[in-house]
């Protein structure tokens, strides 16, 4: 029970600032064509799951027209070589009793499978030959251009989608964050026309040196190096580096909003740029502390509009944790539009608040201990070891990072609260996105 | 675990409180208290009231704290307690590190057993509740919606004949009495499961059994009968809003339940023709791979709520009654009615011809290692055990395993013979265009579709039988009904 002992550990030693939040010894090495590889053993008889994270996400889609090529890729994946065709390939899934998908973000893409140990070389094997080998046929790419349009559609009917993608469109001037990650649905209709870029994107980014395997579960490291040597070691390393533009400084407050012509509840959101990840400084710690300590559940604000007015139907914060500088976003489902302006309000004295006082020092302790007991909780298996560490591994390509970043939260005090608040959350990198709906009644 | 299974299930005598336990080394202890009552025993003109009394207990504060008192407690511990309302069950789950667990208990017991039914969390709730039935589920998730309009029709007449979470008129007519009634009636250790997991004191499991001994001891509610009305002929309902595409959902009621004889060889059907958010599936390969039509297609033998935002089944919703069910994602409206004639021909092509030779070994292999992953979380085995114990099986993953194994191709196609069919079928569409769609789906068509892209002679000969299938749809058998009405 190797999990367990080890998740003691962490408690026992929380009275002093513990040094390893992750609590999985692992392995971390690269392959000469540049592949890493990190391999964590963990108490999860039989079972291993396999995240392979590219880095390359909408955020490396650089050409107009061409958003949401990454996501586009994540379905491609699936069409099959010359060694496996794609009902070769569900084959061996299905022999394995395999869980397997993917999805795309801002940053990365992850494929991901869990299955039984048994099947750990066949896996290998087969997900080495689709990274190096894919094969699609311009018929097959335009087939899956249609199960991307309805990805879309299935999003399509959700207001807070088309809340999320006006906001990035109207905070974003030059960087890729402008668009999110399914694109804009005008370059989704023209992508059964572009076949032949991407063939091109394929050759930049599905390379080694882009790539990271995160393999947890019952496994030996050094078995999987070898697995990884035997099937992955001819895989050619790539030369492109695309030039993201950098997002120029806001010269001042934004405002926009979308009418959703069916009858909805109104939505607020308020957005600051914030600082990209970092497990170096305290600027990206401290405002995901202070998004929890004065927008969250146990928050005042909370209790105001949510609890005692119950004027907010949902109030929801998140500090996006992403490579380069993303958003400090504030969201609000109101229940009645004549109080929008009323919570928007509230929201932004809460931000005044906060630049003003510094937040007593036994809120700051409880935000740190449950982020370390949520931190833990989660790795209660195999699959969720992967997944968690291959959200890091997105970023900064290794699980170091989750033990950097716990020590600066470790760190942190009321005043680093107080001073990110000041530098980031300020009216001239803010912008406010509202949605109203057509009024009640109509059914149509 | 597993070889234990037929001493952890301590089923105490009928009419008290039954436990569940699986003792481990893990510090994260799980707790889920379960009552065998739901929806189905709203009054008829409440629905929605079970809904309301476990959001009361769940999202509310208690006889001594406020709702932000409890907050804040939680909080540090990063600990919370949801609730999940079925029309047979209702869950009480949540999970705490075995530092917390004095302090979490404490509070879980308090809110379960001394609620403290302040008007306005019942207000905050009811609100809550509404805005999950108009914004939620009529405004943003038209598949989850045609999902549950499906039930409601197939169930009309019966106790499973609302949707969990009631109707918008009813909520604002229910009162915080009401709610106290429901809880004093229904929440009885008759009805109740407690099932615990992780590394908790030897002492735990009696504190709980002790606290909770304070519940009365029996539910006088007569037993549930459910037993959905036979469908004459095919006949679909169509709910029209403002969209833009058209999500379908269709099935029929289905005898079979966990623990029936015909159980395995279904589940092994719903793995080949169609497995939960897996590209495998005979459906997803037929519309979405080999076609592009959609995102995907899948099959159900289960109730499976939020199925678009969950990889695996959420335990703990148990029913006497189950349908059989095919769930297609939006598709583009000039393509409906072409997609909706496929999944039926599917369906007639899997009743005629069964699962082919040469998918069925492969079928069970993975049906046969699958099994381990959906309880690969202490949370969800606990729940797979406490469902078992209601259903009367052994533990899931053995049932499933050696039943399958001794499963033959013959023995599967029978089971699909004789429970799925392609005539009488209920189908539910979401649309904007309601009387074109309509239109296209009465009839023999002919449907036509257009691809972007050259498709192989075979495909092109298949849609054209496709296109002209018959649903055995006439005018009068669709009926249509603005979104605004439905759950109202």
């Amino acid at each position: 029970m190797k999990l367990c002992l080890l998740l003691w550990a962490v408690v026992l030693f929380a009275a002093d600032p513990p040094k390893k939040t992750f609590p999985f010894p692992y392995t971390q090495e690269d392959l000469p064509n540049g592949l890493r590889l990190v391999t964590i053993p963990t108490d999860s008889p039989n079972l291993v799951s396999i995240y392979i994270v590219v880095q390359t996400g909408s955020r490396n889609e650089v050409e107009p027209g061409k958003t949401g090529f990454a996501h586009l890729f994540e379905h491609l994946m699936f069409r099959g070589t010359e060694l496996y065709s794609p009902e070769k390939y569900q084959e061996v899934l299905q022999r394995a009793g395999a869980a397997s998908n993917a999805f795309t973000s801002d940053d990365s893409t992850q494929f991901y499978t869990t299955f039984s140990k048994e099947d750990l070389p066949q896996i290998m094997a087969m997900e080495a030959d689709r990274f190096q080998h894919l094969k699609y046929s311009s018929e097959l790419f335009k087939t899956e251009t249609g199960a991307v349009l309805g990805e879309y559609n299935k999003n399509s009917s959700n207001p807070d989608e088309k809340l999320d993608e006006v906001l990035h469109d109207t905070a974003f001037d030059r960087h890729t964050y402008k668009h999110t990650t399914m694109g804009f649905l005008k370059d989704v209709q023209d992508m059964p026309n572009q076949y032949d870029y991407s063939l091109r994107f394929f050759d930049r980014y599905y390379r080694p040196e882009y790539t990271t395997i995160v393999v947890a579960g019952d496994v030996d490291p050094k078995r999987v190096r070898a697995l990884a040597d035997q099937f992955w070691g001819s895989w050619k390393r790539g030369t492109y580096q695309p030039d993201i533009p950098p997002e120029p400084a806001q010269p001042g407050p934004r405002e926009n909003h979308v009418d959703w012509p069916l009858s909805t509840l109104p939505l607020l959101a308020i957005a600051y740029k914030g600082p990209a990840f970092t497990d170096t400084q305290k600027d990206w710690a401290a405002l995901d502390v202070l998004a929890t300590l004065a927008f969250s559940r146990t928050s005042d604000l909370y209790q105001k509009l949510v609890v005692s007015e119950q004027k907010v139907d949902t109030l929801d914060v998140d500090m996006a944790r992403r490579v380069d500088p993303n958003l400090f976003e504030v969201d609000a489902r109101v229940k009645r539009a004549e109080d929008v302006e009323y919570v928007r309000d509230r929201i932004l004295d809460t931000v005044k608040r906060f630049q003003s006082e510094v937040v007593p020092a036994d809120k700051l302790a409880a935000v740190k201990n449950r982020e370390r007991y949520q931190f833990t909780m989660q790795l209660d298996n195999s699959q969720t070891v992967a997944q968690t560490v291959a959200r890091f591994v997105a970023l900064r390509r290794t699980p170091d990072t989750i033990d950097r970043l716990f020590e600066i939260y470790a760190q942190l005090t009321p005043e680093d609260i107080r001073a990110a608040a000041r530098k980031y959350l300020v009216e001239s990198g803010r912008t406010i996105v509202t949605l109203t709906g057509a009024a009640a009644g109509g059914g149509k | 675990m597993r070889l234990l299974a037929g001493l952890v299930f301590a089923s105490i005598a009928f009419a008290q409180m039954r436990t569940v336990t699986l003792a481990g080394e893990s510090p994260v202890v799980t707790l889920r208290v379960v009552f065998t009552t739901g929806a189905a025993a709203d009054p008829e003109d409440k629905p929605g009231l079970a809904h309301l009394t476990a959001a009361m207990l769940a999202g509310g504060g208690t006889r001594d704290l406020t709702y932000k008192q409890i907050l804040d407690a939680m909080f540090p511990m990063a600990s919370s307690v949801t609730a999940q309302t079925d029309q047979e069950m209702t869950t009480f789950a949540g999970a705490t590190h075995v530092d917390n667990l004095d302090t979490y208990y404490k509070l879980f017991r308090a809110m379960l057993l001394e609620p403290g039914w302040r008007q306005d969390d019942f207000r905050r709730l009811k609100d809550e509740a509404i805005n999950a039935l108009r914004v939620g589920l009529r405004g943003n998730n038209d598949e989850e919606l045609g999902k549950e309009v499906l039930y409601s029709v197939l169930y009309r007449g019966t106790p499973y004949g609302h949707y969990s979470t009631g109707t918008v008129s009813a909520l604002e007519n229910i009162t915080l009495d009401d709610v106290k009634r429901f809880y004093q009636r229904h929440y009885a250790q008759s009805n109740l499961i407690v099932g615990l997991a992780g590394a908790y004191p030897a002492d735990f499991l009696e504190r709980i059994k002790k606290d909770f001994g304070v519940l009365p001891g029996k539910d006088s509610t007569p037993a549930l009968e459910v037993k959905p009305p036979a469908i004459d002929h095919t006949r679909a309902l169509i709910v029209e809003k403002n969209t833009r595409s058209v999500a379908f959902s269709l099935g029929f009621p289905m005898d079979v339940k966990r623990g029936d004889p015909d159980y395995p060889a279904l589940l092994l059907m719903q793995s080949y023709f169609g497995p939960h958010r897996m590209s495998g599936g005979r459906l997803f390969q037929r519309i979405r791979e080999i076609r592009g039509i959609n995102y995907g297609d899948y099959a159900y033998i289960e109730y499976f709520p939020r199925g678009m935002f969950l990889m695996d089944p959420s335990p703990n919703l148990v029913r006497r009654s189950q349908i059989f069910q095919i769930w297609i994602r939006p598709v583009e409206p000039p393509a409906a009615a072409f997609t909706l004639r496929l999944a039926a021909y599917e369906l007639d092509k899997l009743v005629k011809d069964g699962i082919p030779a040469e998918d069925f070994e492969r079928t069970k292999e993975f049906l046969s290692k699958y099994v381990n992953l959906l309880t690969k979380t202490k949370g969800a085995e606990l729940g797979y055990a406490i469902d078992s114990l209601v259903y009367g099986i052994p533990d899931y993953n053995s049932y499933i395993k050696n039943a399958v194994a001794k499963l033959t191709r013959e023995q599967v196609n029978a089971a699909i013979r004789r429970h799925l069919r392609t005539d009488r079928l209920q189908i539910v569409a979401v649309a904007a265009n309601a009387e074109d769609l309509k239109m296209r789906i009465v009839g023999a068509g002919p449907s036509v579709i257009h691809y972007n892209s050259a498709k192989p002679a075979d495909i092109l000969a298949e849609d054209k039988i496709v296109g002209a299938w018959d649903l055995g749809l006439r005018p009068q058998d669709v009926e249509i009904v603005p979104a605004a009405k439905i759950f109202e």
